[in-house]
């Protein structure tokens, strides 16, 4: 109980000196879970309005595909990306693996099917007397789904929340796609691993804490906008 | 101000209108009554522009309604269709009052105006500013109207307005309706209240499965022009 209590005391210590290495690793999670969510944003919320607006043939198909999506493995997603960003793939010659560009690409990745899959719910959600009242009252077509826009731009907040809560968290894309090299790719999660490998619990604590109080201000800021 | 001919509408192997010949004549109310399924709101629903029938024409100010988008969405400026549980947008009761407005381009000064009087019209003065979530079920239901109003629609087609309100609002709704023809808008209005028929002084259309038939006896009310095809 002692190592956990001292381990916490000094990892309070690490946080309040601020210390590089912990300021390092939170501003690489920051600014790569940053792009990463603004590029799943701009994919997700597009593809989620058109599949909640639109009727198709396959729509379930598409539909049960973007819910898969959401689950899957973070270290698939960043093998995946491996494999066109690696020397010997396609993307190789881009010299994109282990820059902090990979961690936004694999980010991306994961993230999009969770802003899609909420921006969906959001649209299946919204009150079927939006559009049709839009209509009456003059608006065209691309205004009223505009308009449908703005009434559940909550839930499209919440979608984009959601997304940044997903990749803020994950380690296996940071891992395999960042290469964890310090001050460059390492993230708080990526850092949090190797310290605490390597013995440094009070380090790994202190980024832990860190990353908590990240997720506690995004599911907080969530529950907020989900109240609306 | 609408003829219709040979007009049908079906959902799958349901046929939920089946219309003849109706003409709807420019600056008149009509009761539109029939129980429910009976095709009321399908055929709100087409006159609003919302939806085109299966098959059949419908002539609009004399011309034939060819369902293109441009076409459809200029008559949608025209006619305004209200709902019985009308939806408010988020926002100030100005906002929701200034939509079609706004779509039409009518802005500033001459946009207050109008909402300041579209509201006096419904008994709302002062609620220009308040939050159109937080007002009660015939508040909403007054701003509703305020905002189609607002817009001095050619036509003004009402799903059930009178439904599930309070006296008051009742019997304030019902005067501004029946002010309506006299001001050259036509009116059609469904319900399921007789007492509408006479109170609204309008002509009914009555449907059964779809299809227009003579209304049943009423002294309180005039007889429909529109006779259904044998």
């Amino acid at each position: 109980m002692d190592f956990l209590v001292s381990s916490f005391v000094s990892a309070l210590r690490l946080i309040g000196s601020l210390s590089p290495d912990v300021r390092d690793a939170v501003r690489t999670s920051l600014s790569v879970s940053a792009g990463a969510t603004a590029f799943a944003a701009l994919l997700g919320i597009p593809l989620g309005l058109l599949v909640g607006l639109s009727e198709f043939p396959l729509k379930r198909l598409v539909v049960t595909l973007l819910n898969t999506l959401m689950g899957v493995p973070t270290v698939v997603v960043g093998l995946v990306v491996y494999g066109f960003l690696s020397r010997q793939g396609p993307l190789g010659i881009l010299g994109l693996l282990f820059t902090p560009t990979a961690i936004v690409i694999g980010g991306t990745l994961l993230a999009a099917p969770i802003v899609a899959n909420y921006a969906l719910a959001s649209v299946r959600g919204a009150d079927p007397r939006i559009v049709p009242t839009a209509l009456t009252l003059g608006a065209g077509r691309f205004r009223a789904v505009g308009t449908l826009i703005g009434e559940i731009r909550f839930g499209i907040l919440a979608a984009v929340i959601a997304g940044f809560g997903r990749v803020v968290s994950e380690i296996g894309v940071a891992m395999m796609l960042g290469g964890n090299i310090r001050g460059y790719t390492r993230t708080m999660t990526t850092a949090i691993a190797l310290e605490t490998s390597k013995g440094e619990f009070a380090f790994g604590m202190a980024l832990g804490i860190v990353l908590m109080m990240v997720a506690l201000i995004v599911n907080l800021f969530l529950n907020l906008l989900q109240q609306r | 101000m609408y003829r219709l001919r040979s007009i049908r509408k079906r959902y799958g192997s349901i046929v939920a209108l089946d219309i003849e010949e109706l003409t709807i004549a420019e600056g008149r109310l009509y009761t539109l009554t029939g129980a429910n399924g009976a095709g009321k709101s399908t055929l709100l629903n087409i006159l609003a522009f919302l939806a085109p029938p299966t098959s059949g024409e419908i002539f609009y100010a004399g011309k034939r309604v060819d369902w293109k988008r441009d076409s459809v969405e200029a008559y949608r400026r025209k006619v305004t269709l209200l709902h019985q549980s009308p939806y408010l947008f988020g926002g100030s009761v100005h906002e929701n009052v200034a939509f079609g407005l706004k779509i039409r381009g009518i802005q500033g000064e001459e946009q207050r105006r109008i909402v300041d009087r579209a509201l006096d019209g419904v008994g709302l003065q002062g609620f220009r500013g308040r939050k159109a979530r937080e007002l009660s079920g015939g508040e909403a239901q007054r701003v509703a109207m305020a905002r189609a109003l607002a817009l001095n629609p050619e036509v003004l087609l009402l799903d059930e307005p009178l439904a599930n309100i309070d006296r008051e609002t009742t019997g304030l709704l019902e005067t501004v309706i029946a002010s309506l023809p006299s001001q050259g808008t036509t009116v059609v209005m469904t319900t399921h209240d007789p007492a509408h028929l006479g109170l609204l002084n309008g002509e009914s259309i009555f449907l059964e499965g779809g299809r227009v038939v003579p209304p049943p006896p009423d002294p309180g009310v005039s007889s429909t022009r529109e006779q259904a095809e044998a």
